[in-house]
């Protein structure tokens, strides 16, 4: 389903991805840990193309593409590639003009050009899948940021997309609203979505994915199941970022 | 105050009345509209820094900025003929306001749409929009709800500006007044009245800007 190969990205001087490979197959999970700066969320979002590789190939669903000797893929290329991508973001970014059914509603009726009844009875269906059900006239800020980042999960899959990205979903939440995200989270992962998420939940790391991959200085440190990755790893960056977090979370 | 002055501020009521409602407002809605948009072509040209249109565009805001808006007006009205290019007074108010509200308005319309969060941007590409999309239905309608008391504000200006338009024979209400008075040697009661209707109207223009505010207050941009 998803194909990296030596991708590299740099903002100015500054190299984030220094050449990272990674595979993943059709309904798997893929858990992206490391510190911050290590390059995670650049990654992920290279993969919808909000950053633009400066070189490497990317291959999606059946997007193909190349960015080697400064290519850029052209604007259908990038539009077909983010329609068949969900992106889930840190701090939710839901339209606040627009209540929650109407921001899952959105993308269905602009890019996807379905009639508004039909995107209308589609996004209650994913309202309720995220158990939102009553809350669909609900603006924004009337929302508890679980609540937010769960429509922001029913917006992302509203356009039947092949892979789901989370960009840290639940750093910006309340330790006690996190559950009920992960909880939706998980059961997309059940349900056989594939699925790449950056976060700092080791937890979900362990239970969900199906490979872990951990980054550091824009490079891939160990990648592998979470059981190794998370328990020995062989790196000794890598042992390092994750005693670091057991010890937070003591 | 004798029955003579009264019977003279009621004898100019209606012609003034009228100036405004023929002249005055059509030229401040025309303007304002046609200024709109052209601020939102010129503020998205400077943005998104499109070549050649965007040096032309800052060069435009510059020079409108720049110079007196009566200085426009006499070089539309008065200078542009000499080389051959004539109007009657009405187009030629409302090409010299149009083009002045445009340039002050871009920065207004400019500062708005840079006031919506990147991440708004970033959420509607995700969805597969493009960018005229993204921007029409999801950044406009935040930058408009920000934008609505500096529009107000210059939307406001622009009515008492018209009056400018005295100036190169437009028959709108101050040029009414000032006819009235020199006919009655009234100047204080005459002035003071059309000073009333211009007051009228922008308290009116107000009460609108409230209304609209409050309209667009339903969500709350974080």
């Amino acid at each position: 389903m998803i194909e990296i190969r030596n991708l590299h990205k740099s903002f100015g001087s500054l190299e984030v991805l220094k050449g990272v490979n990674l595979s993943l197959e059709k309904g798997k999970v893929l858990v992206i840990i490391g510190p911050s700066g290590s390059g995670k969320t650049t990654l992920l979002r290279c993969m919808n193309l909000l950053e633009m590789p400066n070189a490497g190939s990317l291959k999606l669903g059946d997007s193909n593409l190349s960015f080697d000797g400064g290519r850029k893929p052209g604007k259908k290329d990038v539009l077909k590639l983010r329609q068949n991508t969900g992106m889930v973001f840190q701090s939710y970014n839901l339209f606040p003009h627009k209540t929650a059914i109407e921001n899952v509603m959105e993308a269905q009726v602009v890019v996807q050009k379905r009639s508004k009844e039909e995107a209308r009875s589609r996004s209650a269906e994913l309202l309720a899948k995220v158990g939102l059900s009553g809350k669909e006239d609900a603006y924004p800020h009337e929302l508890s940021g679980g609540q937010q980042q769960r429509v922001g999960i029913a917006r992302a899959l509203a356009t039947n997309p092949e892979v789901m990205l989370f960009d840290e979903p639940t750093s910006a939440l309340d330790p006690e609203l996190v559950g009920e995200v992960l909880k939706v989270m998980k059961q997309l992962a059940a349900e056989g979505m594939t699925m790449v998420v950056v976060t700092h939940e080791m937890k979900f790391a362990a239970e969900a994915a199906d490979t872990v991959v951990l980054m550091g200085d824009g490079v891939i440190l160990e990648q592998g199941p979470p059981a190794q990755v998370l328990n020995r790893p062989s790196d000794g960056r890598a042992a390092e970022f994750l005693n670091l977090l057991t010890e937070k979370e003591r | 105050m004798d029955d003579r002055k009264i019977q003279i501020l009621i004898d100019s009521l209606w012609p003034m009345i009228k100036a405004g409602l023929q002249f005055t407002i059509p030229l401040t809605l025309i303007a304002f509209a046609l200024g709109l948009v052209l601020a939102i072509v010129v503020a998205l040209v400077r943005l998104w820094k499109i070549p050649v249109l965007s040096q032309i565009a800052g060069i435009y805001v510059w020079i409108i900025r720049g110079t007196p808006l009566l200085v426009q007006l006499f070089i539309i009205f008065y200078g542009l003929p000499t080389i051959g290019i004539k109007f009657d007074p009405f187009m030629a108010a409302i090409i010299g306001f149009t083009l002045n509200m445009g340039a002050y308005n871009s920065e207004i319309v400019r500062a708005a749409i840079q006031s919506i969060s990147k991440g708004q941007w970033e959420a509607a590409y995700s969805l597969g929009m493009t960018r005229g999309e993204a921007l029409r239905r999801i950044v406009l309608p935040q930058a408009t709800r920000v934008s609505v008391p500096p529009l107000s504000n210059s939307f406001i200006s622009l009515v008492k500006d018209t009056s400018l338009a005295y100036t190169i024979t437009v028959v709108e209400m101050f040029q009414v007044s000032k006819q009235v008075s020199a006919v009655t040697y009234e100047p204080l009661l005459i002035y003071c009245e059309v000073a009333v209707l211009y007051l009228v109207l922008c308290t009116v223009l107000n009460a609108l800007q409230n209304v609209m505010e409050k309209r667009l207050a339903r969500f709350s941009t974080r």
